[in-house]
């Protein structure tokens, strides 16, 4: 009996050091050019490390950023090129034609796995910058990291229907809308950074939980470090995700920590090498 | 300006604007002389009225009795509450410098991070502390006696000034009903705080001119509002209009008594930063002395269904309260780290702000106002008609 106890403590005790542990794929990082200056790359790696992150999905505006950081830790971070050369050009940048020299410069000698994070909202997307960024996406086989609503990921998919996109903040919509853009989009996932009505006290909210279920395969969790101080916040945010992806059924743990993410990375490296 | 200039000005203005008054909906008839349109006299009346009805805080038995509040007033301005004897309470809220301390960061034993905040109409608040760790002022009283970089004080050191200073011992007594020598050190710490709270519900301002105006607009007294001067009006309507200040700086304090991003940076110093109300949820989550604790003298009512509820999240990491603005001429350097010496400062900080450091997830509170100068002084203007004059020694 004794031993049987033995057994059930240490068992419990290497499993909440599991929990504990659980790698985390960030796929919400910036690192923009006051972020550079603020928190240098060896410290900023630290910060990512420090968290227990497998992975972290970065872009930066300029791109300056993303490639120290992948030039520090090509085993951590996976680029991602944001179509801004300050972060001031959030609302701006689908009417400047300039934003397509700067991608396609970029995209010529650095890699990438991403186009993103992009603001984009409705018909945003019918524009000529848009639209030449989505045709950058399908020549250089990349995902597209938008901050988009519903209208605008159904048009991303309308002009390319073969896009692989990856939602920002899950729209911030409720989550039966998100379940209803899933359900339209097989090529579709979804972010839930910088929102907290997915749990409460730890514990995952029912309503998110129908639809984690619904769509095993889609989610990620990420942090949005968009002012430079958010780096600080990015090893309470993993503590934050483990805390309530621990309270998700047994099967859906690893896929919303990490593997749905890694698996997205996988499918853009599949059509990359084909 | 001399009235009758101003009359010539004001009869420019209509003949030149007369297609715009009309259209916009501003008063001919009823407030002709303001500046002001019908909708924006109806939010400003919103401000209003001061001083409001006091407000007894139930959690606190002694709240409201005038022997407890002499006794904090002793206790307030009293050093032999710090570990060295040096710092009171007085040290960093002295009511010479408008009970703030004129420095960017507050410094007992050592240097903080932080701006003092001043008592002006402290106990209206909802949250104490920049970060909202406590619900009470009682219970935000207790934080700097005990803190290290404070005054380092402890339980004991508190009991005993209590028990061996005969003036304290007395009034005690009388506050509290029960000898200071019967009463363990814990609760001597929290009964001195709840004195300390009723001196502070006494630090409150008086009428301004604002208010004066205020009041005549809600009377329809519109020659005595029209004694306000033009740049405060044309100021108030930058602030309840195209300014929307007045969406968190609400009712009569100016304030909603919550927390947020006001796009000020909030690094501390290398590798280290403020995480303002994220931690100041924790803190209140876990602190002995919240309403949900055993010393709430009103453990019956619902005061502490917030302090249940309220809960971390993303949004709250760098938020810091939404102050008052009653009273600003006393109480500069501004914002939650003093990085702003002057209004001035403040308004072109707003008229400016960098959106950048705002996550844009919604339609932004804040947005770039590009005030011209004279919208700068008017709002400025403003701003000082919040206060009373301030004597000179």
């Amino acid at each position: 009996m004794l031993r049987i106890l033995c057994f059930l403590a240490v068992a419990f005790v290497v499993r909440t050091a599991h929990a504990e542990e659980l790698p985390i794929f960030d796929a919400h990082i910036h690192y923009s050019h006051d972020a550079v200056r603020l928190v240098p790359p060896e410290e900023a790696i630290k910060v990512l490390r420090a968290a227990g992150l497998s992975k972290a999905l970065v872009s930066s505006s300029d791109d300056n950023g993303t490639q120290l950081l992948f030039e520090a830790a090509p085993d951590l971070i996976v680029p991602s090129l944001r179509p801004y050369r300050r972060r001031g050009e959030i609302s701006s940048w689908m009417h400047d034609p300039t934003v397509i020299d700067y991608v396609e410069d970029n995209l010529a000698k650095n890699k990438y796995f991403a186009i993103g994070e992009f603001h984009a909202y409705g018909d945003d997307i019918n524009t000529p910058v848009l639209q030449r960024i989505i045709a950058l996406a399908k020549e250089h086989n990349l995902l597209l990291h938008a901050h988009s609503d519903a209208e605008a990921i159904d048009l991303i998919f309308e002009s390319y229907p073969d896009a692989l996109v990856l939602w920002a903040h899950s729209g911030f919509d409720r989550p039966e809308e998100v379940r209803k853009v899933l359900e339209r989009h097989e090529n579709l996932w979804a972010d839930l950074a910088f929102r907290s009505d997915q749990s409460r006290g730890g514990k995952v909210a029912a309503d998110w939980l129908s639809v984690f279920s619904a769509f095993p395969e889609r989610f990620m969790v990420g942090t949005d470090t968009f002012a430079p101080e958010r780096w600080y916040y990015v090893e309470d945010h993993a503590n934050f995700s483990r805390e309530w992806i621990a309270s998700l059924p047994e099967a859906l743990v690893e896929k919303l920590a990490y593997r749905n993410a890694e698996d997205m990375i996988k499918r853009v490296t599949a059509r990359q090498s084909e | 300006m001399k009235s009758a200039t101003r009359v010539w000005v004001l009869a420019a203005l209509v003949f030149v604007t007369m297609g715009d008054w009309a259209s916009n909906g501003r008063a001919a008839e009823t407030s002709s002389e303001l500046l002001l349109r019908d909708d924006e006299i109806a939010r400003i009346i919103r401000h209003g009225p001061w001083p409001p009805p006091r407000r007894v805080d139930a959690s606190n038995r002694v709240s409201g009795n005038m022997s407890a509040a002499e006794l904090g007033e002793l206790l307030f301005f009293d050093p032999r509450l710090s570990a060295n004897r040096q710092i009171a309470c007085s040290t960093c809220h002295d009511p010479k410098l408008g009970w703030t301390d004129g420095k960017a960061r507050a410094g007992g034993l050592e240097r903080l991070d932080r701006n003092t905040q001043s008592l002006f109409n402290v106990s209206g608040n909802r949250w104490f502390g920049l970060d909202g760790r406590n619900d009470t002022l009682w219970a935000h009283s207790i934080g700097p006696m005990l803190d290290s970089r404070e005054m380092g004080a402890t339980p004991d050191l508190v009991a005993k000034i209590l028990r061996e200073d005969q003036i304290l011992n007395e009034l005690y007594q009388t506050a509290f009903g029960v000898s200071a020598n019967d009463r363990d050190p814990l609760d001597l710490l929290v009964d001195a705080a709840k004195s300390l709270a009723a001196f502070q519900e006494t630090i409150t301002t008086g009428r301004t001119s604002f208010d004066i105006f205020r009041d005549a607009l809600e009377r329809e007294d519109y020659k005595a509002a029209n004694d306000y001067p033009e740049s405060a009006q044309r100021g108030a309507a930058l602030f309840v209009g195209r300014g929307r200040c007045n969406l968190c700086h609400i009712g009569a304090r100016f304030t909603n008594d919550e927390f947020d991003d006001a796009g000020v940076p909030y690094f501390t110093g290398p590798g280290g930063v403020d995480p303002g109300r994220f931690e100041g949820i924790r803190q209140l989550r876990a602190s002995p002395y919240n309403l949900l604790g055993r010393h709430n003298d009103s453990p019956e009512n619902a005061s502490g269904w917030a302090t249940a509820q309220v809960a971390q999240t993303h949004r709250t990491f760098g938020q810091f309260k939404v102050p008052s603005l009653r009273q600003l001429v006393q109480t500069a350097p501004y914002m939650h780290d003093g990085s702003l010496k002057t209004l001035q400062e403040v308004v072109d900080h707003y008229s400016n702000i960098d959106l950048d450091r705002i996550h844009s997830d919604a339609t932004p509170l804040l947005a770039p106002l590009n005030l011209t100068e004279q919208e700068r002084a008017d709002l400025v203007e403003f701003l000082k008609s919040l206060s009373t004059p301030v004597e000179a020694d």
